[in-house]
């Protein structure tokens, strides 16, 4: 026997079977387009299961931001709120909250239900933590107008105006920032002691304002500088105006006076990976407050968010990985039946002398290029499940109490007889949102690694039994 | 070429315990260029000798020398190599790689000795035009009859210049006149080649186209000349 014993030069072989590789590779697909398809497809349905449920899944993870967005500003990161002491939300005028005939012609002020005061001296101490990038402070205020008493008797009609004063300093921040001037001009910083407001488009069209108009509150002229369209909302705000006007006026019929005093503190942090620490120091800081931040307020909302939220994270996601697993586990037991179809093959290119690695790459190729396909059509179907659920997927509602996680103040109605008690519409927000399911970069990443390391996995498993063979047990085992 | 010293091969029996001896205590020499035929009925070992003669098994005891060399003791990838550079394989059922074409099945065989891809394409095709089958070179093996198969099986044996050519059964899946075919193919690229030829059949009519005849019976080997052959 000459040096022609040993395999030929390494160089040389890796070139002359470099193109007999993919001949081979592409030849086995193409006889063996079944199988692969079978597999392919099992693939794909796991990935496309995945990547629908995750882009599912952002998109509530979407619309809980969303939700806060559309409350506290879109710049808002953290909101702080505190429930209304047992005393009740202060107000002026008649005692319990009723109005009688001898209440004709006077407003009432009241806090918003539910919601307590919070100190404008926290916004100081906020300001200089570190990860906080902004703080403004909001103070919302209701103005009940009683109407000329009845000639027929019985108490006042009643007319309720949501006020919510702005800290004109820091316009990105809270329930304004979630608005679009359609009309006029937005505040400035010089606006701080005028009496100016921005009126919301709903109610400036049904008391027929406009820029330029005047309304009055608290008996006060302001002027109409200009008109926002909010967010849709249970309980937009129908007036916006400065925050040192909103504490000045509180004082107006009766309401102890609000100077210095806040309803709610707006936080922005300075990068998203800031606000835990962040939101841990301001609960330190007002252990007595409500701090919300996006990541918590699912578990202070309620309605078809809630609900879905719920679903997206615990039935999806399990749902995903149990269609993962069982995918692989298809692909991986058709590859293996492959391979074991195949022992007389590869017994035959053992007896002419081909290496055991050779062959296993060979197999691991083409379970390679079935990974990809199955990933390709996967991904593919994935963007389509998301596309399905973005479009049959009804309008989500988020309710939540204007103090968030506290329960919403509570009323009785007596109704033909039976007393049933209700949430107070004014002490909660039910905002709507609608549910984007979008396929991320990452998610794309992640389902391309699955499927092709389900592939190579079962590729792997069926090429070390193949390898495992000698020449001879494999053509006897097909004999 | 050959010299078996003493060879056993034993296997475990499947779900019956204990074991098999398939081969049993053989003495064997085969010289350069012989045509040597084995014949013996089925279950005789004449097909696991021959798997030892190609190194795609190992003896229980016992050597197999092939040109002074142990094949017994040598690792894997050197068996490897030798069946890929010097022993050539024709099997009863033809053994084609079903997705591949005529020629590329035989270039198969020229995949692990470097052989460049315009050199192996030339090599395969005139291996191919010598089995007289130039224009099915491209037909899959389900396109071609099981004489063909055989020849196609022929020509891969033959393509890279073997020293030794092992054919188990290459005719026990044919009839008759295809049969004659593929001996008559045979014995002409024994000729031409001059390599040894070890044939492994049931048939003594085949058989008898040998050199020399050997009987395998329960594992055991006795040597005739081609004129007093038992059938």
């Amino acid at each position: 026997m000459t040096a022609r014993d040993a395999n030929g030069p390494d160089s040389a072989l890796a070139k002359s079977s470099g193109r007999f590789f993919v001949t081979y590779l592409l030849r086995g697909l193409r006889g063996r387009v079944r199988q692969v398809v079978i597999v392919a497809v099992g693939l794909a349905v796991g990935v496309a299961a995945l990547v629908t449920l995750t882009a599912a899944s952002t998109g509530v993870s979407g619309a809980q931001a969303a939700v806060l967005h559309s409350l506290y500003g879109v710049g808002t990161d953290i909101s702080v709120t505190s429930a209304a002491s047992s005393g009740g939300s202060g107000s002026s005028g008649s005692s319990q909250g009723m109005i009688t005939r001898a209440d004709a012609g006077k407003d009432f002020f009241r806090l918003p239900l539910g919601l307590g005061l919070l100190d404008s001296a926290a916004l100081a101490t906020i300001s200089k933590m570190s990860g906080v990038a902004e703080v403004a402070g909001g103070l919302g205020l209701s103005e009940t107008r009683a109407g000329p008493a009845p000639a027929s008797g019985g108490p006042p009609s009643l007319t309720s105006t949501s006020i919510d004063g702005v800290d004109v300093a820091h316009l990105k921040l809270g329930p304004y920032a979630a608005g679009t001037i359609t009309s006029g001009r937005s505040f400035t910083a010089a606006d701080a002691e005028a009496d100016v407001a921005v009126v919301d488009a709903g109610y400036a069209a049904a008391h027929h304002l406009r820029v330029g108009s005047t309304i009055t509150i608290a008996k006060t002229q302001f002027n109409v500088i200009g008109i926002i369209s909010q967010p849709a909302a249970s309980n937009p705000t129908n007036v916006f105006i400065p925050l040192g006007r909103a504490q000045a006026i509180a004082a107006y019929g009766g309401l102890h006076t609000l100077a210095g005093k806040l309803t709610a503190i707006y936080v922005s942090a300075a990068s998203a990976s800031a606000v835990p620490a962040v939101h841990s120091k301001i609960a330190a800081l007002l252990p007595g407050a409500t701090v919300t931040s996006s990541g918590d307020l699912a578990s202070k909302v309620s309605g078809s968010l809630a609900s879905a939220t719920k679903l997206a994270t615990d039935l999806g996601r399990w749902l995903a990985a149990a269609m993962l697993l069982a995918a692989f586990a298809l692909a991986g037991l058709l590859t293996t039946a492959a391979v074991r179809r195949r022992v007389r093959e590869f017994g035959t290119l053992k007896a002419l002398g081909w290496r055991t690695r050779r062959i296993v790459a060979q197999i691991m190729a083409e379970s390679l290029v079935t990974g990809v396909a199955g990933a390709a059509v996967g991904i593919g179907l994935g963007f389509v499940g998301a596309a399905l659920i973005e479009a049959i997927a009804p309008t989500l509602t988020a309710t939540v109490a204007l103090n968030p996680g506290s329960t919403p103040p509570q009323g009785a109605l007596i109704n033909g007889g039976s007393l049933k008690t209700l949430t107070l519409p004014g002490g909660v927000h039910t905002i709507s949102v609608q549910l984007h399911a979008t396929v991320g970069a990452t998610t794309i990443l992640l389902a391309v690694v699955l499927a092709i390391g389900g592939a190579v996995l079962a590729g792997a498993l069926g090429s070390w039994r193949a390898a495992r063979l000698r020449p001879a047990h494999a053509l006897v085992r097909v004999a | 070429m050959y010299t078996l010293t003493h060879v056993s091969k034993t296997f475990r029996a499947r779900g019956r315990g204990g074991t098999v001896t398939a081969v049993r205590d053989l003495d064997l020499s085969i010289a350069d260029g012989e045509w040597l035929a084995i014949q013996g009925r089925t279950g005789s070992g004449k097909s696991t000798l021959l798997q030892l003669l190609g190194g795609m098994d190992r003896p229980s005891s016992g050597t197999v020398a092939l040109t002074g060399r142990d094949v017994g003791a040598m690792k894997e990838t050197q068996l490897t190599g030798i069946r890929a550079a010097h022993i050539g394989f024709v099997f009863q059922t033809f053994n084609l790689i079903p997705t591949l074409s005529a020629i590329e099945n035989v270039e198969a065989a020229l995949v692990p000795l470097g052989t460049p891809s315009g050199q192996r394409r030339r090599r395969a095709a005139k291996a191919l035009a010598a089995v007289s089958l130039a224009d099915r070179a491209g037909h899959l093996p389900s396109e071609l009859s099981g004489g063909e198969q055989q020849r196609v099986g022929i020509a891969r044996a033959v393509v890279k210049e073997p020293s030794v050519l092992l054919a188990d059964e290459p005719t026990g899946n044919l009839d008759v006149d295809t049969r004659d075919e593929i001996l008559a193919l045979l014995e002409k690229v024994w000729t031409a080649n001059q390599l040894t030829l070890v044939l492994v059949t049931h048939d003594s009519t085949v058989a008898a186209r040998a050199e020399r005849v050997a009987v395998m019976h329960e594992g055991q080997l006795s040597i005739n000349p081609t004129d007093t052959w038992i059938g």
